[in-house]
C-alpha cells in the first residue's frame, strides 16, 4: 500500500520532470510573445524523427542522437517563428496560433512521408534490469530522465537569472513596453527565446522517446497537449509555475493511472484543469492572455 | 455526378456546419478549441436515437441539436468570464473529457438479431437510417445542402440586423458594449448555445452519412481545423468558413495533384495567407468593398 504510493510518486516525478520541460518551453514562448505556439510539440517531433531517421539509416550513438533531436527541434522552431510569429508581432494572436497549427499539419505529413511506418524503434536510454531497493524498483532510465530534466532546468535557470539575455527575457515577460523602451532589441530576443524554448523541448522529446524506446507521429500532439496542460495548471506565463505544473501533472497522472486506469487518468487531468479555470484560481488568471 | 464527387461535396457541406459554429464564436470574440465535442454529442445522440430507438432522423436531429445547445451552454456558463487562451483551454478540456466519455460509453442493444450501439473505443457501427429509408447519396447531399443554405440565410439575415452589429460589438470590445447597455453575458451564452446546436446538427448529419463513428473522430484535430477554416475563409461574412472548408477539402482533395503532400501544401498556404490577411480571405474590409461594388 505505502510501497505503491511511494513507487507511484517516484514514477510521477520522473514523468513530471519531462512535463515540466515541455511546460517551460511553452511558457517561455507564451511569456514573451503572448501567443500560444501549437507547433511546439510537432517541432519537437520533427527533431525526434530526424534522429530516428539517422538511427535507422546510419546508426548513431545516444549522444549524437540527442544532439540531432535538439538541433532538429531548434531548426523546426526557427521555421515556425519566421512563418507564424515574426509576421504577426503586435498583430492578431489568433492568426499566429492558427498559422502555427497549419505548420503542425506540415510536420505531421512530413514525418509520415520520410518514415511511413506507424511505429519505429528508438534506442533505449538504458537496457538493463531496474535497480531493486527493498520493496521499490528504480528504473535507471527514469532516474536518468529525472537527472537530465533537472540539469536542463538548472541550465535554464542560470540562463534566465544570471545572464544579460535572461534579464532581457524576464523584462519582456514582466513589462514588455518598458523593456522595449529600455533599449532591448525585441525581435532578436524573440528569435533567441524561440531557439531556447525549442532546445528545451528537444531535450524533453529525446528523453520521452528514448525511455519509451519507440516513436509514432502522435508525439507532436502529445507534447503540445501535455505542455499546454502543465503550463495552464502552473499559471500561464510563470516560469516557476511551469515546473510546479509539470511535476503536479506527472504526480496526478501516476496516481490516478494506478488506481483508476489510463482513461480516468486523462479524464481527471482535464477535469482538474476545467474546474481550476472555471474557479478562476488566482495563480491561473493573473496574467491576461490575448 | 459520380459517387466520389457526391462524397466530397457532402463532406464539404458537413464540415461547414462546425466551421460556422467556430465562426459564430469568433465573431462574438471567443476562440474555441472544443467545437468537436458538440459535433460529437450530435453524432452520438442522433445515431443512438435513430439506431437504438428507431426515431425518425428529423426528430433525432432536433433532439441532438437541443442536446448540443444545452451542452455548450453548460460549458459556457462557468467559463464565461475567461478570455483568450484561458477560454480556449477550458473548451479544450471540456472537449477532451467528452471524447474520453465517448470512449467509456458502452450502450448496446440487440437490433434485428445484432448488437448495435456505441462500443467504447471500438466505435459505433451501423447507423443505417438513410439506407433503410432508401435515401440515395445524391438525395442526402440535397438534404444537407438545403439545411446548410437555410443556416447561411439565417446568418446573413442576422448579420444585417441589429443583432449582428451587437454580436460584432461584443466581439470587438466587450467593455464598450457593456457600457452602452448590452448584456454581454446573455449575448455570449446565447451565442454558445447556438454554436453548440449548429455543431451538433453537423454531427448528426455526419454520423448518418458515414454510418460509423468513433471517439477519435472528435479529437482536437477536428476542433482546430474548424477554427482554421473559419479564419482562413475570413471573418467578414458567413461565406468565409465555407470558403475555408472548400479550399481544404474541395480543391486539394478532389484535384489529387498534391496526393501525399496535401497538408504540406495546404499548411504552408494557410500560414502565408495569414501573413498578408490575418483576418482571412473574406475579411471585413474585402466584404465591405464587395458590397459597395455590387450594390
Amino acid at each position: 500500500m505505502i510501497a505503491d504510493l511511494v513507487q507511484n510518486t517516484l514514477d510521477g516525478l520522473s514523468a513530471g520532470a519531462t512535463y515540466a520541460l515541455l511546460a517551460l518551453g511553452f511558457t517561455l514562448i507564451f511569456g514573451v510573445l503572448r501567443r500560444a505556439n501549437l507547433s511546439f510539440g510537432p517541432a519537437i517531433m520533427f527533431g525526434c524523427y530526424a534522429a530516428t531517421w539517422t538511427h535507422v539509416n546510419f546508426g548513431a550513438g545516444l549522444l549524437l542522437l540527442a544532439l540531432i533531436t535538439v538541433s532538429g527541434a531548434v531548426l523546426a522552431g526557427a521555421y515556425v517563428e519566421r512563418l507564424c510569429f515574426a509576421p504577426h508581432r503586435g498583430g492578431s494572436a489568433i492568426a499566429a496560433m492558427v498559422a502555427s497549427f497549419a505548420l503542425w499539419m506540415q510536420f505531421e505529413e512530413l514525418a509520415t512521408l520520410i518514415m511511413p511506418r506507424h511505429l519505429y524503434a528508438f534506442p533505449l536510454l538504458y537496457e538493463g534490469d531496474p535497480l531493486a531497493l527493498g520493496p521499490f524498483t528504480l528504473r535507471i532510465d527514469a532516474l536518468a530522465m529525472l537527472g537530465a530534466a533537472l540539469a536542463a532546468c538548472l541550465a535554464l535557470w542560470w540562463t534566465l537569472y544570471r545572464t544579460r539575455f535572461g534579464l532581457a527575457v524576464r523584462a519582456l515577460i514582466e513589462q514588455p513596453a518598458a523593456a522595449a523602451l529600455a533599449g532591448i532589441n525585441v525581435p532578436w530576443v524573440f528569435v533567441r527565446v524561440f531557439a531556447l524554448a525549442s532546445a528545451i523541448g528537444g531535450v524533453a522529446g529525446y528523453l520521452v522517446v528514448a525511455s519509451h524506446g519507440q516513436i509514432t507521429p502522435m508525439l507532436g500532439m502529445w507534447a503540445t497537449l501535455k505542455g499546454l496542460l502543465a503550463m495552464m495548471l502552473g499559471g500561464l506565463g510563470s516560469l516557476p509555475g511551469a515546473v510546479i505544473g509539470g511535476l503536479a501533472l506527472g504526480l496526478i497522472e501516476a496516481h490516478t493511472q494506478w488506481y483508476l486506469g489510463p482513461q480516468m487518468r486523462d479524464l481527471i487531468a482535464y477535469l482538474l484543469l476545467f474546474v481550476l479555470l472555471a474557479a478562476r484560481v488566482p495563480w491561473m488568471t493573473t496574467r491576461s492572455a490575448s | 455526378m459520380d459517387d466520389y464527387a457526391i462524397g466530397v461535396l457532402t463532406n464539404i457541406a458537413l464540415f461547414s456546419f462546425i466551421a460556422l459554429s467556430a465562426y459564430l464564436l469568433l465573431i462574438a470574440g471567443e476562440m474555441s478549441f472544443g467545437q468537436q465535442a458538440f459535433f460529437g454529442v450530435g453524432a452520438y445522440a442522433g445515431g443512438i436515437l435513430t439506431t437504438l430507438y428507431a426515431w425518425p432522423l428529423p426528430l433525432a436531429a432536433l433532439a441532438a441539436m437541443a442536446l448540443g445547445a444545452v451542452a455548450q451552454f453548460l460549458v459556457a456558463l462557468p467559463t464565461l468570464r475567461l478570455r483568450g487562451l484561458h477560454f480556449a483551454m477550458a473548451t479544450l478540456a471540456a472537449a477532451e473529457m467528452a471524447r474520453i466519455l465517448f470512449e467509456l460509453m458502452h450502450w448496446r442493444r440487440e437490433i434485428d438479431g445484432e448488437l448495435a450501439g456505441p462500443d467504447g473505443t471500438q466505435g459505433f457501427r451501423g447507423i443505417r437510417w438513410i439506407f433503410e429509408h432508401g435515401i440515395e447519396p445524391l438525395h442526402y447531399l440535397g438534404i444537407v445542402g438545403v439545411l446548410l443554405a437555410l443556416v447561411l440565410a439565417l446568418f446573413l439575415m442576422i448579420e444585417r440586423s441589429k443583432l449582428g452589429a451587437t454580436l460584432r460589438g461584443v466581439g470587438l470590445d466587450p467593455e464598450l458594449a457593456a457600457s452602452v447597455g448590452i448584456d454581454v453575458q446573455r449575448i455570449k451564452l446565447g451565442v454558445a448555445a447556438a454554436a453548440g446546436a449548429l455543431a451538433a446538427l453537423g454531427g448528426v448529419l455526419y454520423a448518418h452519412h458515414n454510418t460509423y463513428i468513433e471517439p477519435r473522430n472528435f479529437d482536437i484535430m477536428l476542433g482546430v481545423h474548424s477554427l482554421a477554416y473559419a479564419l482562413i475563409g475570413g471573418l467578414g461574412t458567413a461565406f468565409g468558413p465555407l470558403l475555408g472548408v472548400l479550399l481544404d477539402i474541395g480543391t486539394l482533395e478532389s484535384t489529387r495533384v498534391f496526393h501525399g503532400y496535401r497538408m504540406i501544401v495546404f499548411g504552408g498556404l494557410v500560414a502565408l495567407v495569414l501573413v498578408y490577411r490575418p483576418r482571412g480571405l473574406l475579411d471585413e474590409r474585402t466584404v465591405q468593398w464587395l458590397r459597395q461594388r455590387f450594390s
